[in-house]
This record gives structure tokens, C-alpha cells and sequence, in this order.
């Protein structure tokens, strides 16, 4: 049944049938072929319980919490801002794409959304100053990843609720990892910029009175960001109200900027409608195949399956990274992590391995998809929004930051309490 | 007129969408209201249960407006390197096979509304909705997508027999998410 799965899934997403429809085909198929009762009945039923659910409107209102800031202005005044604290360092500019990247990320849900805006507010500054487009664009890219991993997260929503695991703690587990990430980012970037200082533009420093005068335009950002986590933590909230408050908090900020107005409002609901869409038809479609999957018993062949492989915890993990690595050439981020899901997570489980760990080590694995070639989707937002230059050069550009994503990958493996540390100290 | 069509289904959409918009707004706004209250004295009641039905019923009625602008991710990797007749034939093929399931769903999402009237259910809740209300507006809301793909694949079929394939992409090509964002 496993191998059958994997194939047909293979082969009818290259069909370029909407990944939503492929997981709901398999599901049929599962039906028809591996089970004893018929399951399809159930699917009425399956996709009304999927979609009436409290927890997943926190998806909508991330989205929106996002697509309110972006559109607002509010990046602009970040990136200028965090130019006047980071540009001192070798590559200047190059440490304030990835930190506003950061900070976007610890705000908005998306990803894809993240990089646009760096990338539309950053790159004019790349070609005035002198940064070698490579390095400037491929940190964007990779910068902008950060936001699935840094907290509030959708696919980690997403993953809480196909895997029902509990969405404050892998929020809680993907904060070390991510703030990690953005620091080791960083650290290649000087690295990379001592060595070969040409590829860094001019450093620069301002005086101290300026500095303090950026802040004011962090400050809003890091308040709402410590809004909707604190009232997580502190249990005043679930993420959906967390979210809910987000969307109150973008809104007044957007206010205080000015940049709220009746297109912008109207341009971010339907894009938090149309993204919330996307997501729903994938989520109920994976619910449907997990179902079947269950029903069908997939938990006994895959224990059957594993032991035939005779393969220890470790090498199963190695295994399963490597089929990312490779998936994730080709498939993107939510769908690759919501295909996989059905299958993937029962198998690390039932070796041992915590749903919680997996699921920030799978976020890794699907950010490295969205910056890996021929489809990663942060290298042609990038390169959208540069309007000069070539592909390769932001593909090329990605390079040092997949490698500290792999480092990244390797340091979970090794030490899982980079994860696990927060959850369990707080729980 | 094919392409005329598709223009009027995309802008009834489109004000569609901005009335789910506008519930899933309110929703927050009442969500956070209940969250002030809870501080304040006693919680409204009901939030999660109401939160749900939103989800529910945005679900349902979203899914023709992000059909119709592009927005369900599709694996382009094969298809784009066909020639504009190869890519309209994907599409082509991809749609029937898209509208063929969203019927199913939509068929068996009656069987739901069905047992509610029959039975007259209401939620397990204080609350105690009549499950008719949300369920019968959220069935709807299916039945919408599996026409609107229905029309989607006429117009791509009447397209290509008509031999003007090249005009299929704009509304039924693959993923846009990049335009979207601009």
C-alpha cells in the first residue's frame, strides 16, 4: 500500500492536478483497493469536521495579520531601521535583509509573502550601493524562509493539526531553532564577507542618537510579536485568539503608519481568502487521505514494513531527510509537508522519535525546499521583484544559507533539545 | 465569450470573497471582544464553537474565488515546458479531473445536511445551534465551487476545440502566486 501511495502521488502531481485533488484521489484509491468497508460514505462528514475547526482559523488570521503589515508600508520602515543597527557589521545590508526577513517572519505566517516584501524594499538599495546581487538576493530568499519556522507559524499549525500534536509547543519548539537559523545566517554572511569584502558593499555606522530614533519603528513589531507568543505562553490565550489579537494589532499599527486605506483593506481580504483557500483544500484533502490511510491500516504494514528494512532510529531519519532533500527540488513547501505527513510522520514515530522534534526538523527540511532549484518558490519571488539579473544568480546566491540549513538539519539530529528544550522547560 | 464569462464569474467571486473577508474579520473582532470580556468579567460563550462555523463556511465559499485567480497550487514541472497546446491540454485534463472529485464532495457533503434536517441535530453545546443553519449555507458553498469548475472546464474544452488554446493560461494555467503578490 505504501509503495502504491508514493507512486501514484508522484505521478498524478506531475499530472499538474491541484495538490488538494491529488490527496483526495489517493484517498479514493486507498478506498478502493486496500479497504474492507468503503470510506468514501465518510466524506461528507470528513470534510465538514476538517473545516469546522477553531484551530485552523488562526490560519486565516495569520494570513491576514501578514498580508495587513506588508501592504501597509510597515516593512519599509523596518528594513530602514534595522539598516541603522546592523550594517556595521561585514556585508552591511546584507545582516538587514536577513533580520527584517526575521522579524517578518516572527509576525507574518508565510514565507513567500516574507521574501516579497524584503525583496521589494531591498533591491534598489543592492545595485545604488555596490552589493554583489548574488549573495544580497540569495539572503533574501533564504532570510525569507525563516518565516515558517519562527513562531506564530502556519505550517506548523498545520502540521499540530493533521499530526494532533499541540500547536503552543511546536510554536515553543521552533523558537531556538529559528532565531538560531537567523544568527547562523548571519555568521556565514560575515564569514563570507571578511573573506571576500567585495562581495559586501560599504559597512555602515550611525550615530547612536539615530539608532534610537530607528527603534521607534521596531518597537510595534516587537510588541505585537511578544503579544500574540506571550499571550500563548502565558495561557490567556489559544493561538487562534492569539491570532485574532494579531490581526487587531496590525491593524492599529498599519493606523499609526498611515498606511491604512480602502484598497489595502480590500487587497488583503481577498488575499487572505484566496490563501486561506489554497491551504483548506490541501488540509481537508490530507485529513481525507490520513483517514483512509488509518482505516486502511497503514500503522500495522508500516510497523511490517520497517521491520522487513531492518533499519535502526538513526538511519531511518537520515533516510527520510534524504527524501526531503530530494522531494523538496521539486515539490513546495506546504504540499510537500502535507503529502509526506500521512505517511512520514506514523513511520518516525513508531521508531521512537517525538512528534514535536520531527515536526521542527521537517520545517527545516521544507524551508530548504523553497530555496532549492528548479522549483523553489523564494528564488522566483526574488527574482521577481529584482526585474535584473538572472535566476541563477539568486540559486547561487541560496547556496552558503542551504548549507547552514543542512548544518541546521544535522544539529537537530544530533542535540534534539534545540527543539525540545523551551517545551519541555515550560511545560 | 468564453473569456467574457470567466471575467463576470470572476468579479461575482471576487464580491463573494470580500464578504468572507469581511465574516472572518468580524470573527477576530468578536473573538477579541470575548478575549476583553473574559479579563474583564465573564467570557461571551461560544467563541470557538461560532470561530469554527466561520472556518467552515469561508472553507466552502472561498475555494471558487481562489480557483478562479489561480490560487490552487498545481506541480508545474512537467507542463511548463509544453508548447501553449500541451499546457492547454494539462489544464484541460487537470480541470475535468478537479471538477469530477469537487461534484463528488459536493454530493456527499448532502448526506450531512440531510441527517441534520432529519433529525432535527443541534450542536452539543450551550449554544445549541441548529446544525441546518451552518451546515445547509456550507453545503451550498461546495455545490457553488463544483459549478464554478464545471464552467471553468466547459471554457477551457470550448476553447481548445475552437483552436485559441493560448488564451486557456489566464484562467486556467498554473500557479500565480507571484503576480498575486504584487
Amino acid at each position: 500500500m505504501i509503495g502504491s501511495v508514493a507512486v501514484s502521488l508522484l505521478a498524478l502531481l506531475t499530472l499538474s492536478i491541484p495538490v488538494g485533488i491529488v490527496l483526495f484521489l489517493l484517498g479514493f484509491g486507498v478506498d478502493t483497493f486496500f479497504s474492507n468497508f468503503p470510506l468514501s460514505r465518510g466524506l461528507g462528514s470528513l470534510v465538514w469536521s476538517s473545516s469546522n475547526s477553531a484551530t485552523l482559523i488562526a490560519i486565516p488570521f495569520f494570513v491576514m495579520l501578514g498580508e495587513i503589515l506588508v501592504r501597509s508600508g510597515v516593512a519599509t520602515r523596518t528594513y530602514a531601521a534595522l539598516d541603522h543597527w546592523v550594517s556595521w557589521l561585514p556585508g552591511g545590508l546584507v545582516h538587514a535583509n536577513i533580520a527584517t526577513a526575521t522579524m517578518f517572519s516572527a509576525t507574518s505566517g508565510s514565507s513567500v509573502a516574507t521574501a516579497a516584501t524584503v525583496a521589494t524594499v531591498a533591491m534598489p538599495q543592492a545595485e545604488k550601493l555596490g552589493y554583489d546581487p548574488k549573495l544580497f538576493s540569495g539572503a533574501i530568499a533564504a532570510g525569507g524562509t525563516l518565516g515558517i519556522m519562527i513562531p506564530p507559524s502556519i505550517n506548523l499549525i498545520v502540521y499540530g493539526f493533521l499530526t494532533q500534536s499541540s500547536i503552543p509547543q511546536l510554536f515553543l519548539a521552533g523558537l531556538i531553532p529559528g532565531l538560531a537559523l537567523a544568527l547562523m545566517f548571519m555568521a556565514i554572511t560575515v564569514l563570507i564577507c571578511m573573506m571576500r569584502p567585495e562581495l559586501g558593499g560599504t559597512r555602515r555606522t550611525f550615530p547612536i542618537a539615530k539608532m534610537m530614533r530607528a527603534l521607534v519603528d521596531l518597537v510595534p513589531i516587537i510588541i505585537l510579536f511578544g503579544l500574540i507568543v506571550g499571550s500563548i505562553y502565558r495561557g490567556w490565550a489559544t493561538p487562534t485568539e492569539a491570532a485574532a489579537v494579531g490581526v487587531a494589532g496590525a491593524l492599529l499599527i498599519a493606523v499609526a503608519f498611515g498606511g491604512v486605506s480602502m484598497s489595502m483593506i480590500s487587497q488583503s481580504i481577498l488575499g487572505t481568502v484566496k490563501i486561506t483557500s489554497m491551504i483548506m483544500l490541501i488540509v481537508i484533502g490530507a485529513s481525507f487521505l490520513n483517514f483512509t490511510l488509518a482505516s486502511a491500516g497503514l500503522g500495522r504494514e508500516l510497523t511490517a514494513f520497517m521491520t522487513d528494512l531492518g533499519l535502526t532510529p538513526l538511519k531511518t531519519i537520515l533516510v527520510v531527510v534524504v527524501l526531503y532533500i530530494v522531494l523538496g527540488f521539486f515539490i513546495e513547501t506546504l504540499s510537500l509537508m502535507v503529502v509526506t505527513i500521512p505517511i512520514i510522520v506514523p513511520l518516525v514515530v513508531e521508531q521512537g522519535y517525538d512528534t514535536i522534534w520531527f515536526g521542527i526538523l521537517m520545517i527545516v527540511l521544507i524551508e530548504m525546499a523553497l530555496i532549492t532549484p528548479p522549483v523553489g518558490l523564494n528564488l522566483y519571488v526574488v527574482q521577481g521583484a529584482r526585474k535584473s539579473g538572472t535566476l541563477s544568480e539568486v540559486m547561487l546566491g541560496s547556496i552558503p544559507y542551504v548549507c547552514m540549513m543542512l548544518l541546521m538539519v544535522v544539529l537537530l539530529i544530533a542535540f534534539p533539545n534545540i527543539a525540545l528544550f523551551l517545551p519541555n522547560a515550560l511545560n | 465569450m468564453e473569456l467574457k464569462l470567466i471575467e463576470s464569474l470572476r468579479s461575482i467571486n471576487k464580491g463573494v470573497a470580500i464578504i468572507v473577508g469581511l465574516g472572518l474579520l468580524g470573527c477576530a473582532g468578536f473573538v477579541l471582544l470575548d478575549i476583553i470580556l473574559r479579563q474583564v468579567s465573564s467570557s461571551l460563550g461560544g467563541t470557538e464553537e461560532i470561530a469554527g462555523y466561520a472556518m467552515a463556511l469561508a472553507t466552502s465559499w472561498g475555494m471558487a474565488f481562489t480557483l478562479l485567480e489561480l490560487g490552487h497550487v498545481r506541480i508545474d514541472l512537467l507542463r511548463s515546458r509544453g508548447s501553449s497546446f500541451i499546457r492547454a491540454l494539462f489544464d484541460l485534463f487537470s480541470m475535468t479531473v478537479m471538477s469530477a472529485v469537487i461534484v463528488f464532495i459536493a454530493i456527499k457533503a448532502w448526506p450531512v445536511v440531510a441527517r441534520s434536517i432529519v433529525n432535527d441535530s443541534h450542536a452539543n453545546t450551550p449554544l445549541e445551534t441548529p446544525l441546518v443553519w451552518v451546515q445547509l449555507p456550507w453545503f451550498i458553498g461546495w455545490v457553488w465551487f463544483a459549478i464554478m469548475s464545471c464552467i471553468v472546464t466547459l471554457a477551457v474544452l470550448s476553447l481548445i476545440v475552437k483552436r485559441r488554446h493560448a488564451e486557456t493560461e489566464n484562467f486556467a494555467g498554473a500557479f500565480a502566486e507571484q503576480d498575486m503578490l504584487q
